[in-house]
């Protein structure tokens, strides 16, 4: 098990990959739409430290964080967001569709709340198949705007399935507020279906959140029934790009001061020695994805069908 | 190829009942979905018995949330199943379509190649006894428009076991097929030597003929049968009639020599003509060389309306065997003053009594 001291490296180091997306951002290196995920690191990072590799996870388009935290390849990102061959989905899926099988980080989608299903069949064929592995969702809360996240929890709980439904609640889809959207209660709502609800406020510390997520993973293990956790979220840059936007009406500074007051990444202390591995690290998967091969036209053919 | 007992001679949907048997028997990873998958009716036939015979966690009865079915099938193909799922009528399907088109067809491409999902999405086609706007739609076009997606349109029982028995052995792509209701109940002859495994959702010359070329999709293949043979008894035309079989994966060739060979070209297809099977065929023939037409295309479908209930607005509604014969004798720039009976598909499938 991880101690916190590692978790919280492990966070940073998100981080900065993140900020050093931003740098490099303006010299057109990577030409796609990002959405960052600074300021969600220790949640992702939570989430992930008490899977195991076999467990597999489905998140959205905001998935740089988890993809790092399960265990991505790094190299293999940073190429993938610039289009080459290496990237971990040969330069066709970008940063709104990371995966990487070998760790089981199954798949990310540009359209809200259309993995919840793919979560669901994933545990199915566990359940089927009797092996011991878990399925986590990843998703937003404007996903419980959806349709299809009523029929996916409702199938779940159901069919009685090991998996876990994580909605990041920032309050926000896009830039509209949940009390514009929604008209229940997340968890009230939620765990009308039967199965069992969970919700964290400060999910700052990634020891916190990974604490709440073991117990709750222990639990769905030992029933085999799925659990519901909304976890509270706040992004700190715009919806998509890698600027900021306290300015423009929709949610203030105060907001981000208070919610930042308690993120330990902010003046967390790392080592030299730990900050030049960190540093190395990044430099040499940046490096690796200037230096690879752009897709060919015969590759454009590649996997269709 | 792994392949199980073929009858001499079964109907349509018996010869869909028999794939899915053993699909279910012969890959323990296979799982059926749908609803009524399960109930005292079986899809008309196709699914029942299985549900006892394999259980309920094989045979899984689903709420009605076609969307969420459809990515819950992708999510279980992602860890090795095999699921087949049924529309008891494709225009349900289009309750899927972000499911289908977003994901389902896109999941291997948009992630290099990591995952394969597989599938196989059954949607039944209706036609009369009063199906209307929400139970009568082909959608064909639709779906063979999407990259990522094989769409088969099986016309006879042999096809339904030559193409979903390849699928099932393979079972590493999403496959779409169009079952045509007017198609269960009629009995085929199933020659078993004929049968081919290797290549199965190829294009096929269903008769030899020489003036005109037909080319169909599903039930038209059987009305366009019958159209050759007016046209041959009456008018002594010899049309060449080609059974399409995959609307998104055509045998481009074997349609283009055809018409080559007989410099006139009529298309039959179950659904609209505006984007249509037919204009990709015009599209196939005149990127390739127009100059082989001896004459103008035409192309037989339904009218651009959606489709009416009431019987008499529903016979002008669809083509007939009456209109192939009609746009065959005018592309042959003949006189058509011996036609046979418009409403004769009627007669032609007067078992089918409804209700569904």
């Amino acid at each position: 098990m991880k101690s916190r001291e590692e978790l919280l490296i492990h966070a940073a180091f998100i981080r900065q990959v993140e900020e050093r997306i931003v740098e490099i951002y303006p010299t057109d290196l990577i030409q796609s739409p990002l959405h960052l995920s600074i300021g969600q690191e220790s949640l992702a990072v939570g989430v992930c430290a008490h899977l195991s590799k076999q467990d597999q996870v489905f998140t959205t388009y905001r998935s740089h964080a988890y993809y790092l935290a399960k265990g991505g390849n790094v190299p293999a990102f940073f190429a993938e967001l610039m289009g080459r061959s290496t990237g971990c989905c040969k330069g066709k899926g970008g940063s709104m569709h990371l995966a990487d099988s070998e760790v089981n980080f199954m798949g990310t989608s540009a359209i809200v709340a259309s993995t919840l299903p793919h979560a669901v069949g994933a545990a199915y064929a566990n359940k089927l198949k009797g092996n011991d592995n878990l399925v986590v969702c990843v998703f937003g809360d404007g996903a419980a705007d959806a349709g299809i996240y009523h029929e996916s929890i409702n199938f779940a709980s159901l069919m009685k399935l090991p998996l876990v439904f994580v909605v990041e609640d920032n309050d926000l889809a896009v830039h509209s507020r949940k009390s514009e959207r929604q008209a229940f209660e997340l968890e009230i709502h939620a765990k009308s279906y039967g199965l069992s609800t969970h919700s964290l406020e400060n999910t700052q510390d990634p020891k916190v959140v990974s604490d709440f997520m073991n117990s709750i993973y222990a639990d769905v293990k030992s029933t085999q029934r799925p659990a519901w956790v909304r976890l509270r979220a706040f992004r700190y840059r715009e919806h998509v790009g890698t600027g900021e936007d306290f300015d423009v009406g929709y949610r203030s500074r105060d907001e981000f001061a208070e919610w930042s007051a308690k993120d330990p990444l902010i003046g967390l202390e790392i080592s030299e020695a730990e900050q030049a591995r960190i540093n190395s690290e990044i430099q040499s998967a940046i490096d690796f994805g200037i230096s690879s091969p752009f897709p060919t036209l015969e590759d454009l053919y590649l996997d269709v069908i | 190829m792994n392949i199980p007992n073929i009858p001499e001679e079964t109907t349509y949907a018996s010869a869909i009942l028999d794939c899915m048997n053993f699909a279910m028997s012969s890959n323990p990873s296979s799982v059926l979905m749908g609803q009524g998958i399960g109930d005292h009716k079986g899809i008309f036939g196709t699914t029942t018995g299985l549900a006892e015979k394999f259980g309920s966690n094989r045979v899984i009865e689903s709420p009605i949330a076609e969307e969420m079915m459809t990515g819950f099938g992708l999510g279980t193909s992602l860890n090795g199943l095999y699921p087949i799922m049924t529309h008891i009528r494709a225009d349900f399907s289009f309750v899927a379509m972000n499911q289908i088109v977003n994901l389902y067809a896109k999941y291997r491409y948009m992630f290099g190649g990591q995952f394969h999902p597989s599938g196989m999405i059954r949607m039944i086609v209706g036609r009369s006894w009063g199906q209307g706007a929400q139970h009568a739609q082909s959608p064909q076009s639709i779906f063979s428009h999407i990259p990522g997606i094989k769409v088969i349109m099986p016309f006879s029982a042999e096809a339904v076991l030559e193409n979903y028995l390849y699928e099932i052995n393979r079972a590493d792509r999403l496959v779409i097929s169009l079952e045509h209701r007017n198609l269960y109940d009629i009995n085929f002859k199933v020659d078993r030597k004929k049968l081919d495994f290797e290549n199965p959702a190829r294009s096929r010359v269903e008769l030899l003929g020489s003036d005109i070329t037909i080319v169909a999709t599903s039930i038209m293949v059987l009305e366009a049968l019958r159209a050759a043979t007016f046209l041959l008894e009456r008018y002594g035309i010899s049309a060449e009639v080609i059974d399409m079989t995959s609307t998104s994966h055509p045998d481009t060739d074997l349609i283009f020599s055809s018409v080559s060979k007989t410099g006139k070209l009529l298309v039959a297809d179950t659904s609209w003509l505006q984007y249509g099977v037919g204009s990709e065929i015009s599209r196939i023939i005149c990127e390739r060389d127009p100059s082989v037409l001896k004459a103008p295309i035409k192309v037989a479908g339904m009218e651009n309306t959606p489709c009416p209930t009431g019987k008499t607005l529903e016979d002008m509604f669809y083509p007939s065997v009456r209109t192939l014969v009609q746009s065959a004798l005018s592309i042959c720039g003949e006189q058509s003053n011996d036609l046979p009976d418009g409403e004769s598909y009627r007669d032609y499938y007067r078992k089918f009594k409804g209700p569904f």
